[in-house]
């Protein structure tokens, strides 16, 4: 298994690290980086819990080969905001009550984080689609929806 | 009603930076020095002898630490859940099952476990493991399980029946009431294996030191417990072995009530092999296949009434599958039967129920515990006697539902009820009043209307042990620490107990810290589950606090020299009841002969000054819970594609009786995915099996679960009987969403189609077919 070094940007920083070709990049990610807020639900691309945002789409950090995020930019749930500085996303879902077990919560926000990056107006549906690869298995997605709503409205008064 | 300080607020969860910004701890993330990593190899068979199995080539494989089989690890029978630790004498609990055995008794079945340092090089090691199986003849249904010819699954459990253990609730004489019932229905329903696909799969980190300590970083649902399976397991004395969570869980649902299936002894097994750190993560098709799922079974329903419809009379019966080891097959049976006879006042009753060996997963404790297999099917039959009776189904229920004081089979007191306001509310919702004329003559899209209620329990007593215990520190800065012992699943327990404690002690939330879920630091409790988490620890937190401000206050009534029963405790602050924080007494008159003019002192202070004169505050609660019941009326609307045999939910109203919600914007959370898990029940949920035994439905892919796409309206309605017995009068929650759900589901269905459903799932197949059935 010959090692061979993967160069992205990570979060706004560039990376460089030795990968094998069969890695993938949630593995990278979690396991040789420690980021361990993205997490992995299925491995198989199934339930969105890697989610992460590459080169500006929201993807299955479990499918993507890690050499494939050559020369990315990769956005992990680290990189968004935190104290202080949170993303809108972040302080709707903590205000609303869209967290429970706080297991899908990262790739919820991530593939939130992308929808409002393209648009700050979605409607209803548009935040379905953009969350149906993303399963929550606590809150019936009620409130993790009112939050992209309320995120999104955060972001336009914003503008 | 009363206006508390933080109890009632819905506020922020205190976990919600943590889980907002990737940072909160679960095992899955765990890492620790020299930590090997685990992988299990499991049964192709469904039932089969190992006649030889041969590790050597993998014990060779470089990487390789430890290889565990039956013949290295311990010959302990154990039971994977926690009741094994509070089954309640003269009741014993089943134990039935080894970390590893000779015989496999389902597909997925544990026959070995490697530990290497990395995770590819565990299962490149897997595959050198040589086992020899001689086939044995199994069986997948439970009916047929307890046919003579079928094969024993256990040899001590004589036809397979686990522990013998038939149920069996007489209340008044169901054969009189029969008799004198007008309108007798009768029916069989026949529900399916769920799983409760709780995002972070079964994990555990074990740590054996060398002084013998071990050390267990888990998912399960009660630290406490696990120390006491893993203590009798491994022959260790439960001081020595400490349980915790890290400090959170990717969900639950009863999954690890006990064992995190049997990921804690297998790290714990392989440490003590390699002397090193090890870590298990199940697979995700691990999880669904070889850890516990919620019963099936067939479940009979006959209902005996009076021409005013009047119940008088109800039988209930349920077989259910108990799977290839018992976890909480002894226990699931009793709570539906117990649960499905409390509902509705029937003088006569009788329930028969009991669980069944076969060759299929497990079957263990998931949500609700045998009550939503005993409410779709009850349910289905009231509207079904609605029907018979030309009644309305809701003024049929309303007539009938249990009151506060009624007389009931459950040894604890119906002590309120709610049921009736939830119903009115929940018919408003939905507008009941346009149940039967949706539909014009000849549509294609059939919508329907219907409903269901139920009840549940607030704790594990009368079915298991139930006690807790909490501890609060007041901290020398007058901050409050507050210990107890029960994981937070996503249930918000980290928050809800925390607001307890700070509105007894009369301080603000901020001020109070809690740690939870570690064995080592906390006192005993059974856990979180059984919808006990906030009504039993919360009442150990109520104590506690109580215990801890009775100390304080006393302290400060020598301090400012006031009787103790003057003061208020209020904002952290102590000052004298009546008179203004600040103020001195001198001139307003409050001064008492040999009062000091100070009238008041911060908690801080307070505390600090109790430390120079060496003593803290700790209180102590240790208590035993009653028990109470919490209501729910649910009501659905569905459109059915008569096409296609889709069923869409357009919209659930869920009005809930939780007692006093504490947080009301985590019990809403509660209930909104506790109802997407009842439509997903109702239908489409369901793991089967091949005519082998192999399960079909073993990942996210295939186990059609709900997605954000598919989520109707649902509109949750709380309402609050403030029950006596619970801390500020609240009640369970955390089951309740999805007890009625289904019911209301199939009911609505039938309202939209006339096909009376015998069977869920509710899937396009199903339906599609009734409905060209129903055409001929």
């Amino acid at each position: 298994m010959s090692s061979k070094i993967l160069k992205f940007t990570l979060n706004g920083e560039p990376v460089e690290i030795a990968v094998s070709p069969e890695d993938m990049l949630v593995d990278v990610l979690r396991d040789k980086l420690e980021l361990t807020g993205t997490k992995k639900g299925c491995g198989k691309g199934e339930c969105g819990a890697c989610t992460i945002i590459m080169d500006g789409e929201a993807v299955n950090s479990c499918l993507v080969p890690a050499m494939k995020a050559m020369s990315a930019s990769v956005e992990t749930i680290e990189g968004i905001g935190g104290p202080g500085k949170f993303h809108p996303v972040q302080e709707t879902f903590m205000d609303l009550g869209a967290i429970q077990c706080g297991f899908c919560t990262p790739g919820m926000i991530m593939s939130s984080k992308a929808l409002l990056d393209k648009t700050t107006s979605p409607t209803s549906q548009e935040i379905k689609k953009a969350l149906a690869g993303n399963i929550c298995r606590c809150t019936g997605y009620v409130k993790i929806e009112e939050a992209v709503m309320a995120a999104a409205e955060k972001m336009r008064e914003k503008q | 009603m009363k206006e508390y300080n933080v109890v009632g607020h819905s506020v922020r969860r205190l976990d919600a930076v943590e889980k907002a910004t990737g940072t909160a701890g679960f095992t899955s993330d765990m890492k620790l020095p020299g930590m090997l990593y685990a992988k299990v190899l499991r049964s192709p068979y469904a039932h089969a002898r190992i006649l030889s199995i041969d590790t050597s080539e993998a014990e060779k494989l470089p990487g390789v630490k430890a290889v565990a089989t039956h013949k290295n690890t311990p010959r302990e029978l154990f039971n994977t859940s926690a009741t094994m630790t509070f089954t309640v004498p003269p009741m014993v609990p089943v134990l039935d099952q080894y970390i590893f055995d000779n015989v496999v008794r389902y597909v997925g079945d544990e026959v070995a476990a490697v530990a290497a340092v990395t995770e590819k090089i565990a299962e490149a090691a897997l595959k050198l493991i040589k086992v020899e199986y001689e086939l044995l003849p199994a069986v997948f249904d439970p009916l047929e399980a307890m046919t003579p010819e079928a094969p024993v699954i256990h040899e001590s459990h004589k036809k397979n029946i686990p522990g013998g253990e038939v149920i069996q609730i007489p209340y008044g004489d169901a054969e009189k009431g029969f008799a004198e019932s007008d309108l007798i229905i009768e029916k069989t329903f026949k529900v399916p294996v769920q799983k409760q696909a709780q995002m972070e799969t079964q994990a555990a980190v074990a740590q054996v030191g060398l002084d013998g300590k071990i050390t267990v970083w888990s998912t399960t649902q009660t630290p406490h417990p696990t120390k006491m399976i893993l203590a009798k397991i491994f022959s260790v004395p439960e001081s020595k072995i400490r349980v915790l969570n890290p400090p959170y869980i990717g969900g639950g649902f009863g999954v690890r009530i006990g064992l995190s299936a049997k990921a804690e002894p297998i790290a714990v097994a392989l440490s003590m092999l390699a002397k090193k750190p090890v870590k298990i993560v199940y697979t995700r098709k691990e999880d669904f296949i070889a850890s516990d799922t919620r019963h099936a079974g067939y479940v009979t329903v006959k209902l005996g009434a009076k021409k005013d419809g009047a119940f008088h009379a109800m039988y209930l019966k349920a077989i259910l599958n108990g799977g290839a080891y018992c976890s909480f097959s002894c226990e699931t049976p009793g709570v539906l039967g117990c649960m499905g006879m409390a509902v509705y006042r029937i003088p006569n009753q009788f329930y028969y129920g009991h669980s069944v060996y076969t060759n299929t997963t497990p079957s263990g404790a998931m949500r609700g515990f045998g009550n939503p297999q005993a409410m779709y099917p009850i349910e289905s039959v009231v509207d079904m006697m609605a029907e018979q009776l030309g009644m309305d189904p809701l003024e049929l229920r309303l007539k009938n539902i249990m009151q506060v004081g009624d007389p009931w089979p459950l040894p604890y007191k119906c002590s309120s009820t709610g049921l009736a306001e939830c119903i009115a509310k929940g018919a408003r919702s939905i507008g009941w009043e346009k149940r039967g004329k949706l539909n014009k003559p000849g549509a294609k899209k059939l919508r329907g209307i219907g409903m269901g209620v139920g009840t549940h329990c607030s704790n594990a007593w009368p079915w298991c042990g139930d006690y807790d215990n909490a501890y609060i520190t007041v901290q020398q800065d007058g901050s409050i620490h507050l210990a107890t012992g029960v994981p937070d699943m996503g249930t918000g327990t980290s928050t809800s107990l925390p607001q307890i404690a700070a509105e007894v002690m009369g301080v603000g939330l901020d001020k109070v810290s809690i740690t939870f879920a570690d064995s080592a630091s906390t006192p005993f409790t059974i856990g979180s589950h059984a919808s006990r988490t906030l009504y039993a620890a919360g009442t150990a937190v109520v104590e506690a606090a109580r215990d801890a401000r009775k100390q304080v206050l006393e302290y400060a009534g020598e301090f400012l020299k006031v009787a103790p029963e003057r003061l208020e405790l209020k904002d952290s602050v102590i000052y004298v009841t009546g008179q203004a924080v600040g103020n001195d007494c001198s001139g307003s008159g409050v001064c008492q002969t040999g009062e000091s003019e100070r009238k008041s002192i911060s908690l801080k202070e307070l505390a600090y000054n109790a430390h120079l004169r060496n003593k803290q505050f700790i209180g102590v609660g240790r208590i035993v819970p009653d028990n109470a019941p919490p209501w729910h009326a649910h009501f659905a609307e569905v459109e059915v594609d008569t096409e296609l045999g889709q069923i869409r939910v357009i919209k659930v109203a869920a009005v809930h009786d939780v007692g006093k919600a504490v947080n009301p914007m985590i019990v809403e959370g509660q209930i909104e995915g506790g109802v997407l898990m009842g439509i997903g029940y109702a239908l489409s949920e369901e793991i089967k099996y091949d005519e082998k035994g192999k399960q079909l439905h073993d990942s996210f892919h295939k186990y059609m679960l709900a997605t954000a796409d598919d989520t109707p309206e649902i509109d949750v309605m709380i309402v609050e009987s403030n029950d006596p017995t619970g801390p500020f009068g609240a009640k369970g929650v955390g089951e309740t969403g999805l007890v009625p759900t289904a019911a209301a589901i199939a009911n609505a269905v039938y309202d939209a189609t006339g096909i009376r459903f015998t069977e869920i799932p509710l899937t396009e197949e199903r339906v599609f077919r009734a409905l060209a059935e129903n055409r001929k």
